[in-house]
C-alpha cells in the first residue's frame, strides 16, 4: 500500500500542532506502509515564504516532495477578507478568495496530486482550512482521507468546507467533540470516520531532577507548554495565577515553555524558559505538579496527551469543549471556569496528593488505551483496509458555477459557528473507540 | 490491491508482535523511567484509581459557593448582571437607540465599520475625466472638439477644482473611516467595561449580602454565648454559699468532697464517677476547667458541685438545687443547643428520669466515648463538651504541663 501525506509544512524542526501530528503519523505508519510526504517549501506559517528548496527531500527516513508556494501571504489582505467572510453574508467566491489569501497557494502540489492517479492508494490531507487540503481533497476525492484538525473557530463555518467534509472517503478525527462539531456543520455522519488523535514520541528517559537542576526549579510548579499568546488563554492564566498567588502563601511557580507573543508579567513566581529542547520539555513536564491548558479552543492538545503519558494531571480551561470532554472521559484532569475555580483546583491538586497521583495514573491509563502508537496505527490501518474493501462513493459536490459563486448567499461564518452545538460530548472513555 | 494489502497487514502484524514491548512504551531503548512513571498494564485498569472529575469539580464549586455564600453559577451571575445592566442603562434615561448601537458595535469587529468606506470606489477627477467615455468614438469626438469647447470657456479651473475636491473627498473618507474605527473600538471597550463592572458589582453585592447574613448570625451566636456564660457564672456564684464555705479552697479529693454540703455529695459522687472513680480524675477535670475559663477567677471556676448541678438531671436521686436560680437544666439545654443538637436539648430538658441517652448523645457529639449503660450519671462528657465548646484545647491531660498541680 502506498500512502501520500499532504501537509502545509513539514520538517523536523517544525513544531506546529498539525505539522507535528503529520510527521508523527508519517513516521509511525512508514513501518507498515510506503509513505511519502507532499508539502510546500514554506517554513513560516504566517508568510508561507519559500525557505526549503523545492524537490525531493528526506526527513527521518521519510521521502518528502516539496513544492513552491506561488505567493506569500499578505497579512492585511487576509485580515480584510477574514473579516468579510467571518462577519457578514458573503459569496462563495469571497470564501475561495479568502482561502487563496490564507495560503499556502501551491498549484504545483495540487498538480502533483492530480497526476498521482494510481500512484497512491490513499492521500491523507491534514488541516482542512488550508489551501492544499481543500484543493487536494477536490483533486483526489476518491482517495482523500482527511485529518481536519479543526477547532471551534470561525473558519469552520465557511460554506466551502462543507462539501469537503461530505465528499472525502474518510475523516480521522482528533476528538469526539471535533467529530460532533463537523457532523453538525456538514451533516456528514455517513462519511466513515474514527476518532484517532495522535500519540507522542516520548524520550527514552525522563529526568525531572535534571530539569529542576538545569532550570533552577526548586519549588513545585505548574507548567504551560505552547505559544504564549492571548489567543491561547495565557492572559487569563496570568490573571488567575497572580490572583491565586496574591492570596496564597503556598510555594508554587508557573513555568512557561514556548515562544512569547504576549508580554509576561514580571512576577517572581512566573518563570519563562523560552523554547527548549524536547528532552528538556519532557523533563520539566515530568517534574511539574500539573500541566495547565488555558486555551479556549483545542483540536486535541498534544501537550495534554504528553502530560498524561508521563502520569501528570492536567488543569484545563473548562470553556474548551475538547479539553473538558477529555478530562471527563479520562478522569485525569481538573477544569476551571473562573479565578475561584482555578485557585480551588490548584489548592486541591497541591493538598490532595492521593488525588493528584490518581489523576496522573488515570491519564497514563487513558493515554495507553487511546493514544499509544499501536492503537493509533491500528486505527489508521483498519480505516485504510475498510476503505480499500469498499467502493468509492459518489463524487464530491462540484463547486457552483461562475454566477452562483458570486451570489451573496453564504451566511457569516461566526453566525454558522454560533448555531452549532457546544459543550463536551457526554460519555466516558469506554465509549471512545479504542 | 486486496492481496497486497493482506500481505502487508500480515507482515505488519508479525512486525508488530516482535516490536510490541518496544512500541508500547513509545520510545527506543530501555525504559529508564521509575516504576511509578511506567505505563501500567491495561489489565490492571478496572476498578483502579476511581476518580470522578465531575464530582470533584462539583465539590470544588460547592466549597466555593459555601465559602462565598453564593450558590449561583457563573451563568446565573451573568444573567443577573445583564438584568442589572438593563436597569442601569434605563431606556427612559438614555437614548433608546444608544444601547442597541452599543451592543451591536460591541459584537462587531473593531475594523468592521471601517470596511464600509473603502468598499465605495474613490472618485478621482483628472484632466481627461470630463471628456472620458466608455465609447471610443465619442471619446475621440470630444477630444477633437475640445479646442472648440475652449473657445466658449476655460475648463481648466473647473478641472483643477474638481480634482482637488476628489482628493479632499478621499482624505475625508479616510478620516471618517478612521474615526469610525476608533469609535467602534471605544464603543466595544466601553460596553465590555460596563458589562464587566456590572458583573463584578453583582457578584460583590451577593457576597456582601451573604457576609452580612453571616455577621448577623455570628453576632447572634456571640450574644447567646455571652448570655449563657453569664447564666452559668451566675448559677455557679449563687450555688457556692450552699456548696462550700467561700474561704475554703477547693481541694479535689474525696475527703474534702465529703466535708461539703449534702447537696454536693451526689454531685461529688458523680464527679468521681465521671473520672472513673479516681481522685485524680476529679483533679483533672478541675484543672481543665480552670485552664479553659481563664477569665474567671479561681473562686468563680466551676467546682464539682457545679458539675453536679449540670449533671443533676442525670441523677434523679440527688437533692434538688436551691430555688434561687440554680437551674442547671437550661444551661445544659444551652449546651445542647449550642452544639446544634435538638435531640440532645430535648432529651436534656424533657426527662430528667432518663438522662443517659441525652448525655450519651452529647458525649458522642463531643467526640467522647459513649457512657457505659451501667452508670446512670455520667456527666463528664457533657461537661467536657461544654469545656470544648468554650474554646478549650482538647489536648490530653497527661501532656499538659500543669497536670500534676491542684487547683488553689
Amino acid at each position: 500500500m502506498k500512502l501520500a501525506i499532504v501537509v502545509q509544512r513539514y520538517g523536523a524542526d517544525i513544531s506546529g500542532g498539525a505539522e507535528l501530528h503529520a510527521r508523527y503519523i508519517a513516521e509511525r505508519l512508514s513501518s507498515r506502509i510506503d509513505v511519502r510526504v507532499l508539502t510546500t517549501c514554506a517554513r513560516d506559517y504566517l508568510t508561507w515564504r519559500n525557505e526549503f528548496p523545492p524537490g525531493p527531500d528526506e526527513i527521518n527516513g521519510i521521502p518528502v516532495e516539496r513544492f513552491r508556494v506561488s505567493r506569500e501571504r499578505d497579512a492585511c489582505d487576509f485580515g480584510t477578507r477574514s473579516r468579510r467572510v467571518f462577519g457578514r453574508t458573503h459569496t462563495l467566491q469571497e470564501e475561495l478568495d479568502w482561502l487563496k489569501s490564507e495560503g499556502p497557494v501551491s498549484p504545483g502540489l495540487i498538480s502533483r496530486l492530480r497526476r498521482s492517479a494510481g500512484e497512491f492508494d490513499f492521500v491523507v490531507l491534514f488541516s482542512v482550512r488550508y489551501y492544499q487540503a481543500y484543493y487536494g481533497a477536490r483533486a483526489v476525492t476518491d482517495r482523500a482521507v482527511l485529518v481536519p484538525t479543526a477547532e471551534r473557530e470561525a473558519a469552520l463555518g465557511l460554506a466551502i468546507f462543507q462539501p469537503i467534509f461530505r465528499g472525502v472517503r474518510a475523516i480521522m478525527y482528533n476528538s469526539l467533540e471535533e467529530r460532533a462539531l463537523i457532523n453538525a456543520v456538514a451533516a456528514n455522519a455517513h462519511v466513515p470516520g474514527v476518532v484517532v488523535g495522535v500519540g507522542s514520541n516520548l524520550p527514552p528517559a525522563i529526568e525531572p531532577e535534571r530539569a529542576r537542576r538545569t532550570f533552577g526549579l526548586s519549588r513545585p510548579f505548574l507548567v504551560y507548554i505552547g505559544r504564549i499568546d492571548a489567543n491561547k488563554g495565557c492572559a487569563e492564566l496570568f490573571d488567575f495565577f497572580l490572583r491565586w498567588a496574591d492570596e496564597s502563601e503556598r510555594e508554587l511557580d508557573l513555568v512557561l515553555i514556548g515562544t512569547q507573543v504576549l508580554p509576561i508579567p514580571a512576577h517572581p513566581r512566573i518563570r519563562h524558559l523560552g523554547y527548549i529542547a524536547d528532552q528538556d520539555k519532557f523533563d520539566v513536564l515530568g517534574a511539574a505538579e500539573a500541566l495547565v491548558i488555558p486555551s479556549y479552543f483545542e483540536s486535541l492538545s498534544m501537550a495534554a496527551l504528553e502530560a498524561w503519558a508521563l502520569g501528570r494531571p492536567v488543569l484545563s480551561n473548562a470553556r474548551c469543549d475538547v479539553m473538558l470532554g477529555q478530562c471527563r472521559r479520562s478522569n485525569a484532569g481538573l477544569c476551571y471556569e473562573n479565578a475561584r475555580d482555578f485557585a480551588e483546583a490548584v489548592d486541591r491538586l497541591l493538598d490532595d496528593r492521593v488525588l493528584t497521583d490518581a489523576l496522573g495514573r488515570n491519564g497514563r491509563d487513558y493515554f495507553e488505551r487511546h493514544y499509544s502508537w499501536p492503537v493509533i496505527e491500528r486505527k489508521y490501518v483498519d480505516m485504510f483496509e475498510r476503505l480499500a474493501s469498499e467502493p468509492a462513493p459518489q463524487l464530491m459536490e462540484p463547486l457552483p458555477g461562475w454566477y452562483a459563486r458570486r451570489q451573496p448567499t453564504a451566511p457569516a461564518a461566526i453566525d454558522v459557528l454560533a448555531s452549532l452545538p457546544s459543550g463536551p460530548v457526554p460519555g466516558t472513555s469506554s465509549e471512545m473507540p479504542a | 490491491m486486496g492481496t497486497a494489502l493482506q500481505k502487508v497487514l500480515t507482515l505488519m502484524e508479525q512486525k508488530q508482535e516482535r516490536r510490541r514491548g518496544h512500541v508500547q512504551r513509545g520510545r527506543r531503548g530501555p525504559d529508564s523511567r521509575g516504576v511509578d512513571r511506567r505505563p501500567q498494564q491495561t489489565q490492571e485498569r478496572p476498578g483502579r484509581d476511581h476518580v470522578d472529575v465531575e464530582q470533584i469539580m462539583r465539590d470544588i464549586r460547592g466549597r466555593i459557593a459555601q465559602r462565598q455564600g453564593i450558590d449561583l453559577s457563573n451563568q446565573q451571575i451573568q444573567d443577573l448582571a445583564a438584568r442589572r445592566l438593563e436597569s442601569i442603562l434605563d431606556p427612559r434615561a438614555i437614548r433608546p437607540s444608544l444601547l442597541d448601537a452599543l451592543r451591536r458595535t460591541a459584537g462587531e469587529s473593531p475594523s468592521r465599520g471601517a470596511d464600509r468606506v473603502p468598499n465605495e470606489p474613490a472618485f478621482t477627477f483628472e484632466d481627461f475625466t470630463i471628456y472620458d467615455s466608455h465609447r471610443g468614438a465619442l471619446r475621440l469626438m470630444r477630444r477633437l472638439l475640445n479646442p472648440l469647447l475652449k473657445l466658449f470657456f476655460n475648463p481648466n479651473p473647473l478641472i483643477r477644482a474638481l480634482h482637488l475636491q476628489a482628493g479632499l473627498n478621499v482624505e475625508a473618507a479616510e478620516r471618517d473611516a478612521d474615526r469610525d474605527r476608533r469609535q467602534t473600538e471605544w464603543n466595544a471597550l466601553h460596553y465590555e467595561i460596563v458589562q464587566r463592572l456590572v458583573t463584578e458589582v453583582s457578584q460583590v453585592s451577593l457576597e456582601l449580602k451573604s457576609l452580612s447574613m453571616r455577621v448577623e448570625s455570628l453576632d447572634a451566636k456571640v450574644d447567646f454565648n455571652a448570655r449563657r456564660v453569664r447564666e452559668i457564672e451566675g448559677s455557679a456564684h449563687r450555688s457556692r454559699p450552699q456548696g462550700r464555705p467561700p474561704a475554703e479552697p477547693i481541694v479535689a479529693s474525696p475527703a474534702v468532697a465529703g466535708e461539703t454540703a449534702p447537696a454536693d455529695a451526689a454531685a461529688e459522687t458523680a464527679a468521681v464517677r465521671v473520672e472513673g472513680q479516681s481522685p485524680d480524675g476529679t483533679k483533672r477535670r478541675r484543672r481543665r476547667r480552670r485552664g479553659r475559663r481563664s477569665d474567671m477567677s479561681p473562686g468563680e471556676s466551676l467546682s464539682a458541685g457545679e458539675a453536679a448541678q449540670l449533671a443533676e438531671p442525670a441523677t434523679p436521686g440527688a437533692p434538688s438545687a436551691p430555688s434561687e436560680g440554680l437551674e442547671p437544666r437550661p444551661a445544659i439545654e444551652h449546651l445542647a443547643q449550642d452544639v446544634g443538637d435538638d435531640g440532645a436539648a430535648q432529651a436534656l430538658s424533657g426527662s430528667p428520669t432518663e438522662p443517659q441517652p441525652a448525655i450519651e448523645h452529647l458525649a458522642q457529639d463531643g467526640g467522647a466515648a459513649p457512657a457505659p449503660s451501667g452508670t446512670p450519671a455520667e456527666p463528664q462528657p457533657a461537661i467536657e463538651h461544654f469545656a470544648e465548646d468554650s474554646g478549650a484545647s482538647p489536648e490530653p491531660l497527661a501532656e499538659r504541663p500543669d497536670a500534676d498541680r491542684t487547683e488553689p
